[in-house]
């Protein structure tokens, strides 16, 4: 078995976790950081893309509060890219009664955010579609952020600073030795799901850095961690129907928040508890609440086309808390497990908030030092990620490349704008095993059609990818890199790809084989996120995507192979309404 | 930006199923890669346009030709064109707009200019020398089909001139001519008036404005408010009395119709009642066919005319009934234009870095005519732009529909244009 | 005024209209856009899978009648629904596209994907991709090109055991200009002069006996000639592989047919949304659609709905679960009931229950009502709309359009022809 020694063992590829190898890569650790899926593809790429600027905690929870606003600056000049400078809304609607706007007004001075209320006549002005009978309005640095791109180029980062990361790697078991009272964590074991290679990892201090996961991590070594997964429920708008973040100016609830994040609006969210952060189903009542929710900050959403709906976990950690989760905390918990539960070498982190995630791994890297015993200074909050030059992103940014660099011919998703030269970049640039890594690269599929004419390209294109790179390596085996580059700071830019080299796959079982799974894997996926809003406009590019995926690709009728990938399964899992819902009898 | 509302045509972005029907009928996008298409630029970009944008993303919006055909062929009924339209004004908002489009959307202004001195301002405009000039420091294309102003006076000296020879009659329309039959073509007035009195209606020409369409389709959306408004004022009284508003000029009765409100976000009581109350001639008559009181005394009209309708006219969406009333005149043979558009599509075709493209465009159109074979003495199409294009296009002179009818009543002299009473 | 109206210019429509106006009827259509051919394969599918089986239809005559007893299929019999897939075939021949099936059963042509993809009229220019035909396939593509690429292909047939290659041309051998799709590809290969670069192209490629598949941009208006250009310039058999919308060829085949009835004087009036309708004592008046201002009224002894199901627009739903009929307000088979619309896989072979269920019809193609009572006197409907059948599923799409089509325009007819009899009684 292959195996692997190391300072930090990162388990998770969330914000959280390459937050820390990040941080623990610039203090001069040895890190490996593995996920068991693509990065982001638990909680942080289901989020709905709020970069907080602690109003919403202000009233509720002022540590929270100063917490967001002092990352928000931190994040604004480490991951300039990665966020859209949107500014925030605080709105009162006529349900909104009460002195919760005078005390809200307080706790934003209290704790340092810059609040100030807008004139009706501009707020309207500047959104026009906003409820005309909201009474307040106030504005605070609210952004919206690419969770995606914010932990790929964090993951960059840590690995120019001499991380290594694996995803695509479960763990399946943590290592461990001496008795009860006296027992450390010396590592994990580690398995490919790619390859079904195993791997052992040795590390001087394992850090469970995953998320709503954290519970089932720590069981690995028989320690308990109660995390109370908090399903969250999101609905995309098929377009900006505003362009600020709009937030209700009350104690935060159900369907509070309406953000622009990309060419898309999302509404969001509920707090469910959950018994298993994999099963997420999505019920009627639960968009129904977005929609109806949504129309009291917008009248009108709820008839507008709603593109998709999908669910995120919170891991809420609280000691022995048993109540509804929107109370537990929102603060983060960094369990020191040989304090806790007397076993060294092992750190939790987990609760937080996206907004926070740099400072979770600060914290969580000051106590690593501590154990460790030496004094290392963090320096994530001084030291921008790649591409800050980008600046603030902006959400015409691609229209603008593609029509500067008349690329309207090279599009591979149209309604995202995302071109052939990206797509490839992307694959060769970063481990790519499904389509769906793609997307959360670079957008593919997350339009209007959904995937329903650029599944197909995507296939045919990494298809073609593949064997120019088998025809062109074997007499070029140096240009074959062993590994992805993991250059991924630019790969939003359709500009930017366009001057790249041509794209050549890396060396290795390439996950890309059967572009008929790909193909299947990838309509699956997206099937799973539309049929909780199919009806109206969306059910007919639905029925579109039929006509093309039966009627014109026959795709049903492929040669048969028993190919699955690793996530096949995950998403052919019955998440219709009332399928696999815990029984309450 | 222009302000959104639920009502507006931004928002019809939402029905867009990318199938790309439009694309493939878009005659511009056909004959050039200027222009990325109907869906790229409108449902497509739409999505990456918002209203404080320092930097305005794409510019390729302006090789729209705004004719329409997007929206005609549209399975699921996105607005494509007025989202361009849009689009292109706010634009305009930030970049400002250069001079020629400013000139070229005033129509009204030079229209009354050269109508000071007619005989002068067709030598001045149309002069070798200051079509190059034109081009060289405006930017308008020297070989465009400028427009040449009536030298026997305008439709409104000619309305005055006449007053005492009108008929009288219970039955009343409400005439609008525009600002092409006022200035350059007063005959295709005379000629409207001819068939409605011919029909009994008295015809009630009011003071007017322009309908602001040159405005919209230039970006000057807050120009043409004013001018919408000015008509609004001028005209909604006569619909409240409940009389029909018919006009000669299609493209003009679009915009009071629909263009104007749509664009604009104007849906107020008053834009709405001149909206509904607003009709195109040929529907005007074909309604008065449909209720039995549409004269059919028509002399014999032996002869070929290809008949084109014109974008505008098939953006009312009320079929063509120039088509079905010109049957009606024995002997009349009209070969029927399928062709997408003329290419001028207003005053697009007058711009220089456009120019070649109306006319590839034009080219279906003209390659049609010519098919028809040499026996072709006119062309007809309800749109005077288009027929300007086209008689540059093809040599053969084209006439207005309501010009055939009139001549079919043995009221019009085809040849003059010049009504046969004098 | 006329005697029919059809709404919907997909190929229900336009084929009720040419069997309408054949009956010696005065027929129009009025449509909101261009009909759903833009969007089709170009080719007639009648029935090519049936009850989830992985093995394609042999031949559609044998298996009728093993569908649901509520099928359009079922409703007209046997031997209606071949008779209007002759028919069809029959008066589609002047547009010399060239519909054949292989001796009554379908055959088998290579999808985008590389699927064999079973259709029982293919048009000339598909046909030589049977895989009946032994010979080896050279599918070549063209670089850039956004919905063509022949590795995707190649591997799928060669794991099939078709003995196939790829190739890639550049693109400059279409066009000059970078931005086109499929539908402007197929204008650009109109032009002979491209025509002749593709053969030129062609040559270095292909090897002796192979046939070669192209994706389907073989022209627009002129594929006829363009396609005899390229055998007879290659000396071997050239087919297309229709791919994404827009589609060359279901285009030819829409502009065969409107070409078709307006030389029989038929006009089809697109951009003409219908939003409602009169109807007295349970007879239609009139239909009204959107315009410019007013609501326009077109007048009619009989009405023919074709506007299709969810995609063709005929249908709307709403997250409350109402689905309906937007016209008519027709009551649909399909449940009430948004939990009930979709099952977990989108590759479930049942397929999705909001999609099987439509308009339900009596034997003459009349909705009816819950008792099996006609809700209008003068309406009939055709198409995918109609209710028991998921015609993408089935691929039996053009198959349901055609046969319902016809059939619903001659009931037109019998009524008629029997309301004058009783007229001259």
């Amino acid at each position: 078995m292959k195996k692997l020694a190391t300072d930090i063992l990162v388990i998770g590829g969330g914000s959280t976790g390459a937050g820390v190898a990040w941080d623990a890569a610039l203090r001069g650790f040895r890190v490996v950081l593995v996920e068991k899926r693509d990065l982001t593809h638990g909680t942080t790429g289901r989020y709905h893309g709020l970069l907080h600027s602690g109003g919403r905690y202000a009233v509720k929870d002022p540590q929270s509060a100063i917490e967001c606003i002092e990352e928000n600056r931190i994040l604004r000049r480490t991951h300039t890219h990665c966020i859209e400078d949107t500014s925030g809304f605080f709105v009162v609607t006529p349900e909104d009664e009460g002195d919760f706007p005078d005390r809200f007004q307080a706790g934003c001075a209290t704790v340092g955010i810059p609040c100030e209320e807008v004139p009706l006549k501009e707020a309207l002005r500047r959104e026009p579609l906003l409820n005309p009978r909201i009474s307040r309005v106030f504005e605070v640095p609210d952004g919206s952020a690419d969770s995606f791109l914010a932990t790929h180029v964090t993951v960059q980062a840590a690995r120019q600073a001499g991380a290594q990361i694996c995803v695509y790697h479960e763990v399946v078991g943590l290592l461990t030795e001496g008795s009860d009272g006296a027992r450390r964590v010396t590592g994990a074991r580690v398995r490919d799901v790619v390859t079904g290679e195993e791997l052992v990892v040795e590390a001087m201090l394992t850090i469970n850095a995953s998320g709503a996961w954290a519970g089932q991590i720590a069981a690995l070594a028989d320690i308990p961690v109660r995390v109370i997964p908090g399903k969250g429920v999101m609905v995309a708008v098929n377009h900006r129907l505003v362009n600020t973040v709009i937030n209700r100016c009350k104690m935060p609830a159900d369907g509070d928040i309406l953000v622009p994040v990309h060419t898309v609006a999302v509404i969001g969210t509920t707090d469910e508890r959950v018994a298993d952060p994999e099963m997420l189903n999505i019920e009627p009542w639960e968009v129904a609440l977005m929609l109806a929710e949504g129309d009291k900050l917008v009248p009108g959403l709820s008839q507008s086309r709603i593109l998709r709906a999908w669910a995120g976990v919170r891991p809420l950690y609280q000691e022995n808390y048993t109540g509804d989760s929107r109370d537990a905390t929102r603060a983060l918990a960094l369990l020191d497990h040989q304090q806790r539960d007397g076993v060294a070498g092992f750190l939790t982190i987990t609760g937080g908030k996206w907004t926070t995630f740099r400072l979770m791994a600060e914290k969580t890297m000051d106590k690593a030092c501590a154990q460790l015993g030496v004094d290392r200074p963090c320096r994530t909050a001084e030291t921008p990620v790649p591409g800050v030059e980008q600046g603030y992103y902006w959400v015409g940014h691609r229209l603008h490349e593609v029509e500067t660099e008349r690329l309207q011919g090279d599009l591979v998703c149209e309604c995202e704008l995302v071109t052939r030269s990206m797509l490839e970049q992307a694959a060769a640039n970063n481990p790519t095993v499904t389509l769906d890594d793609l997307r959360r690269d670079v957008r593919l599929g997350m339009g209007p059609c959904q995937g329903g004419f650029c599944t197909f390209r995507a296939a045919g294109i990494l298809q073609e990818l593949r064997m120019r790179t088998e025809e062109t390596a074997p007499s070029n085996r140096a240009a074959r890199p062993e590994e992805p580059a993991w250059s991924v700071a630019h790969m939003q830019s359709p500009r930017h790809a366009m001057h790249q080299q041509p794209a050549t796959l890396a060396a290795g079982r390439s996950p890309l084989d059967n572009p008929n799974l790909l193909l299947r894997d990838f309509l699956q996926e997206r099937w799973r996120g539309v049929t909780p809003v199919l009806w109206g406009r969306q059910l007919k590019q639905e029925r579109l995507d039929e006509l093309i995926y039966l009627g014109i690709m026959n795709i049903d009728h492929l040669p048969p192979d028993d190919d699955a990938s690793p996530l096949t399964e995950f998403w052919q899992f019955d998440t219709t309404p009332g399928a696999g819902s815990e029984e309450t009898t | 930006m222009a302000p959104i509302s639920w009502h507006s045509v931004d928002l019809s972005l939402d029905e867009c199923i990318k199938c790309n029907i439009c694309t493939s009928h878009c005659p511009v996008s056909a004959v050039t890669d200027l222009f990325p298409g109907p869906k790229y630029v409108g449902p497509q970009a739409q999505r990456f346009r918002e209203g404080d944008q320092a930097i305005t993303p794409d510019h390729s919006v302006d090789y729209c030709s705004g004719c329409r055909v997007c929206n005609e062929v549209c399975p699921t009924g996105v607005k494509i064109a007025e989202m361009n339209a849009r689009a292109r004004a706010d634009m305009v908002a930030k970049q400002g707009l250069p001079l020629r489009n400013r000139l070229l959307g005033r129509n009204e202004l030079l229209g009354k200019a050269g109508s000071f001195a007619p005989a002068l301002a067709n030598f001045a405009m149309h002069n070798p020398f200051s079509r190059f000039m034109a081009e060289k420091v405006m930017g308008i294309a020297r070989a465009a089909p400028l427009p040449t102003w009536s030298t026997s006076g305008t439709f409104g000296d000619w309305v005055k001139r006449t007053r005492g020879q009108r008929l009288r009659s219970a039955k009343k329309v409400v005439y609008y001519h525009g600002c092409a039959t006022m200035y350059y073509e007063p005959f295709i007035g005379k000629a409207a008036v001819a068939v409605f009195e011919h029909n009994g209606y008295e015809v009630i020409v009011p003071e007017q404005n322009c309908c602001g369409l040159p405005l919209l389709s230039n970006g000057e959306f807050g120009a043409a408010r004013n001018y919408h408004q000015g008509n609004v004022g001028k005209l909604t009284g006569f619909a409240r009395a409940g009389l029909p508003i018919v006009g000669t000029s299609t493209s003009c009765t679009l915009t009071l119709k629909e263009e104007a409100p749509e664009l604009l976000d104007m849906h107020d009581e008053a834009a709405t009642t001149l909206k509904m109350a607003t009709y195109d001639i040929f529907e005007w008559l074909y309604e008065l066919h449909e209720a039995g009181e549409f004269r059919t005394d028509f002399r014999s009209m032996p002869m070929k005319l290809p008949y084109h309708a014109p974008c505008q006219q098939r953006a009312h969406r009320v079929g063509k009934p120039a088509l079905a009333l010109m049957a009606l005149i024995p002997d009349l043979e009209l070969p029927e234009s399928h062709a997408r558009c003329c290419g001028i599509a207003g005053t697009y075709g007058y711009k220089v870095e456009k120019y070649q493209i109306a006319m590839d465009v034009g080219a279906e159109l003209f390659d049609f005519v010519e098919a028809q074979g040499s026996d072709v003495a006119y062309t007809a199409c309800d749109s005077e732009t288009c027929r300007w294009q086209l008689e540059h296009g093809v040599d053969l002179p084209s006439r207005h529909p309501i010009e055939i009818l009139a001549a079919a009543y043995g009221l019009y002299d085809l040849a003059r244009r010049d009504l046969t009473t004098g | 005024m006329l005697d029919l109206l059809i709404i919907g210019a997909g190929l229900a429509g336009l084929t009720a209209a040419l069997r309408a106006v054949e009956a010696g009827l005065r027929v129009k259509i009025i449509a909101k856009g261009m009909g759903s051919l833009y969007w089709a394969t170009g080719a007639i599918d009648v029935l090519g899978y049936l009850g989830g089986e992985e093995r394609a239809v042999a031949s559609p005559w044998e298996r009728l009648a093993e569908l649901d007893a509520g099928h359009p299929y079922r409703t007209l019999g046997d031997t209606r629904v071949r008779g209007a897939i002759d028919w069809f075939q029959q008066h589609i021949e002047p547009s010399g596209l060239g519909y054949r099936s292989a001796d009554a059963h379908n055959l088998l042509t290579p999808s985008p994907a590389g699927a064999w993809r079973p259709t029982y009229l293919a048009p000339a220019g598909q046909r030589a991709g049977a895989a009946t035909d032994d010979r080896p396939m050279v599918i070549v593509g063209f670089q850039g090109v956004r919905d063509f690429f022949p590795h995707l292909i190649t591997r799928n047939l060669s794991a099939q055991g078709q003995v196939v290659r790829a190739a890639l041309l550049p693109w400059s051998v279409l066009s000059e200009q970078r931005d086109r799709n499929n539908a402007q590809l197929a204008e650009c290969v109109d032009d002979v002069h491209t025509q002749q670069r593709l053969v030129d192209a062609l040559k270095l490629v292909v090897k002796p006996g192979e046939r070669i598949g192209l994706p389907a941009i073989l022209g627009r208006h002129a594929h006829a000639q363009a396609l005899a250009h390229l055998q007879q310039g290659l000396k071997t058999d050239v087919f297309e592989i229709p791919t994404l919308p827009p589609s060359a060829p279901g285009i030819r085949l829409a502009t065969a047919l409107r070409q078709a009835l307006e030389q029989r004087g038929v006009r089809v009036e697109i951009g003409m949304e219908a939003i409602g309708f009169h109807a007295e004592d349970g007879v239609i008046q009139w239909v009204e659609t959107e315009t410019s201002a007013r609501p326009l009224k077109h007048r009619a002894h009989a009405f023919l709905l074709a506007t299709g199901g969810v995609l063709g627009g005929g249908f709307n739903s709403t997250p409350a679960g109402r689905f309906w009929e937007v016209i008519f307000d027709l009551p649909l088979t399909v449940p009430q009931d948004r939990r009930q619309w979709f099952r977990p896989l989108f590759l479930d072979a049942r397929g999705q229950p909001a999609f099987h269920g439509g308009v339900a019809v009596n034997a003459a193609l009349q909705p009816v009502d819950a008792t099996g009572d006609a809700i209008y006197a003068n309406l009939w409907a055709a198409g995918s709309l109609l209710a028991h059948a998921d015609p993408i599923l089935e691929r039996s799409l053009e198959g349901v359009a055609i046969a319902s089509g016809v059939a619903a325009a001659e009931a037109v007819k019998t009524k008629s022809t029997a309301a004058v009899a009783t007229m001259e009684r």
